[in-house]
């Protein structure tokens, strides 16, 4: 497949999304403004730059019997971090690889509506609506792995309900959706499930697994949920939290884990802050290491030139100065920050 | 013209700016303007005043008229310390000065001094003027002593006061009155004559420095000034991760774990962590440890 192929020869160009995997890879995962762009102007197109193509070579090069590599993508607001991460995201899945996609940590530890005592273990705290609407995009984009992957373990719910050894994935998952109160439990024997099973070879029916999560810093850093006595929970008092956490120490193999940092959902963090120590803490640090920090910054002068032609191509600008004064005025303005300048964009 | 162009445009991308980030600061752009059905005319005895139903008018004294204001009586050799003797706010009738201070709304100048809220708020320095000082100088001359007349040289005043402080005073113009550079006080120490007296001196507190005292034991890692990689969880997780990339065949043990210190690639891994944590970040040294860790892992 030619997206396999993408070299530095491509930097700067773009390539299409196919519709098909828009629906499927990506149910939950790409940007707000991103997914306003895409309805717009009816196609998804996406720029290869450098910190992704660097990803995709450090997997393409990596050896999977050894454990997980940890990958950090890192950089200024609005420079391209979670696009990085989709582009790497639709890498593995056409390479055949099973996408463990979080889209937002950040959303896990803020804002919770429900919250309930963990029925497996009671010092922790269940999030019954976000553990199901992601065990539903995790069904939607995973939907060939769910029929072949078998579970190595029973797994009891309720003094009736059970799901026995060596069913599908796919059993296990649709009983999370309809049972929500034991979703976050699923969802934690659903991670186990896969970590255990990724380090088999591709012959014995083994897969590759990657594990991506957007704004990674929320797990060790502070939440807004307070219990009912008004005390704080802290991020290893909830159910998914720490069942996240499992996934990203190192103690498994057969796959890959590519976090993002983000300053812009998360809790007591100032907004100046990118650097992946400044956000993650002393605690994450320790969690993440040895991991490889990738670097995201504003577009280069080509990358900022290929992206301006994208949007006259497009149409999207439609000022008479846009050919060649404006065009000094908006590199001016929005220092070549890419989420900057589509807002820019947005009203020419 | 370029620049005519330009300035239009920086004023309509000013005013979109914000909303950049989806703050919408300027929400008030179009005014919308309502039309009643129903005229309210009221007629209340007192004009502006709140209708008061039946509880009557509002009584008030019948105000005075306002004097002539202060500077247009002030002569031009007139005493400024009575004006002001003490720190006061900035009070724009007894202040001759057609001072103006504000933005210019609409191209037009700064607003000017009178009812100037900006004036009143800014510390003013009219108490302070060469003649005040004077006569602060006048008056603070009772309680002072003479100099002593032996020290009137540099080399006599070392000698006997080496201890010297310093502090710096400063004035600029800007947000903050403060001046953080200010807070820096110098003490200076210059070696006294008794050189063996201060030797002695230093022997003793170098051999203090050597004793441990009982609490100190109870250091834990936070309170270490200086980031140590042993026995930290940089160490721990580098070395498992380590052992789990080379399982099959090796036994575990000390050996091991020291021939997988020793090796180079974690030895620079080491340097790049220490680096990390004791200097703090920078791209710089979150390069350094990523090349560190590319080569730990075998990437």
């Amino acid at each position: 497949m030619w997206r396999a192929c993408q070299s530095e020869r491509h930097l700067g160009q773009y390539y299409t999304l196919p519709t098909s995997h828009l629906h499927t890879i990506f149910p939950h995962g790409l940007p707000a403004r991103y997914q306003q762009q895409v309805k717009t102007f009816n196609e998804g197109c996406v720029m290869v730059r450098q910190p992704a193509l660097e990803l995709i070579s450090y997997l393409k090069a990596a050896d999977y019997s050894k454990p997980a590599v940890r990958y950090l993508l890192y950089g200024l607001k609005g420079s391209g971090k979670t696009m990085s991460l989709c582009h790497t995201i639709h890498y593995c899945s056409t390479q055949g690889w099973l996408v463990l996609h979080i889209p937002d940590a950040h959303l896990w530890v803020k804002n919770c509506k429900e919250l309930l005592p963990s029925s497996y273990h009671t010092s922790r705290f269940d999030q019954p609506i976000e553990a199901s609407n992601w065990l539903r995009n995790f069904r939607t984009t995973n939907e060939r792995f769910l029929s072949k992957i078998k579970l190595r373990q029973r797994y009891t719910w309720t003094k009736r309900e059970s799901t026995e050894k060596g069913s599908p994935l796919g059993e296990l998952v649709d009983m999370g959706v309809s049972r929500v109160k034991s979703s976050s439990d699923v969802v934690g024997a659903v991670l186990k499930e896969l970590r255990l099973q990724a380090a088999e070879t591709e012959e014995s029916e083994g897969f590759r697994l990657a594990v991506a999560i957007d704004g990674v810093n929320s797990l060790w850093g502070r939440t807004t949920i307070k219990k009912e006595d008004k005390s704080p929970v802290a991020p290893e008092e909830l159910t998914l939290i720490h069942n996240l956490r499992k996934m990203i120490d190192n103690n498994w193999c057969g796959g890959a884990v590519i976090a993002t940092l983000s300053q812009t959902g998360s809790l007591y963090s100032p907004s100046s802050a990118y650097l992946p120590k400044e956000l993650l803490g002393e605690e994450g640090f320790d969690s993440m290491d040895p991991f490889i920090p990738v670097p995201v910054s504003n577009y280069s002068e080509k990358e900022f030139e290929s992206c301006y032609l994208y949007y006259l191509d497009r149409h999207w600008l439609q000022h008479p100065h846009s050919e060649n004064e404006g065009k000094k005025e908006i590199i001016f303005l929005s220092n070549r920050n890419p989420s900057v300048l589509e807002r820019l964009c947005a009203f020419l | 013209m370029a620049a005519h162009t330009l300035n239009i445009y920086m004023l309509s991308l000013g005013r979109m700016h914000c909303h950049i980030y989806g703050r919408n600061v300027h929400k008030a752009l179009n005014r919308a303007t309502y039309a009643t059905a129903l005229s309210t005319n009221n007629s209340s005895p007192n004009k502006g005043f709140p209708d008061r139903g039946s509880r009557g008018p509002i009584i008030r004294r019948p105000r005075r008229e306002e004097g002539e204001p202060r500077k247009d009586r002030m002569p031009v050799d007139q005493d400024w310390t009575a004006v002001y003797p003490t720190a006061a706010p900035f009070r724009p009738g007894s202040v001759p000065l057609p001072v103006r201070m504000g933005f210019p709304v609409k191209r037009g100048v700064p607003p000017e001094k009178k009812g100037n809220l900006e004036l009143i708020k800014i510390p003013n320095f009219l108490h302070l003027t060469p003649t005040a000082i004077k006569k602060h100088c006048e008056a603070m001359k009772l309680f002072c002593t003479e100099w002593p007349s032996a020290l009137d040289t540099n080399v006599k005043c070392d000698e006997h006061f080496p201890i010297k402080i310093e502090c710096k005073d400063y004035v600029s113009a800007g947000t903050s009155i403060r001046n953080p550079s200010a807070r820096i006080v110098n003490l200076r120490v210059s070696i006294c004559p008794n050189y063996d007296y201060a030797m002695y001196l230093l022997t003793v507190l170098y051999h203090e420095s050597w004793k441990t005292e009982a609490w100190e034991s109870e250091k834990t890692v936070a309170d270490m000034e200086e980031y140590s990689w042993e026995d930290s969880p940089s160490q721990k997780n580098a070395l498992s991760t380590l052992v789990r990339m080379q399982i099959a065949g090796e036994v575990e043990g000390d050996a091991v774990r020291d021939k997988l210190l020793g090796r180079p690639e974690v030895q620079e891994y080491r340097e790049s962590v220490i680096r990390l944590m004791n200097e703090g970040e920078s791209e710089s040294s979150i390069l350094q440890y990523r090349e560190a860790v590319k080569k730990l892992l075998k990437l």
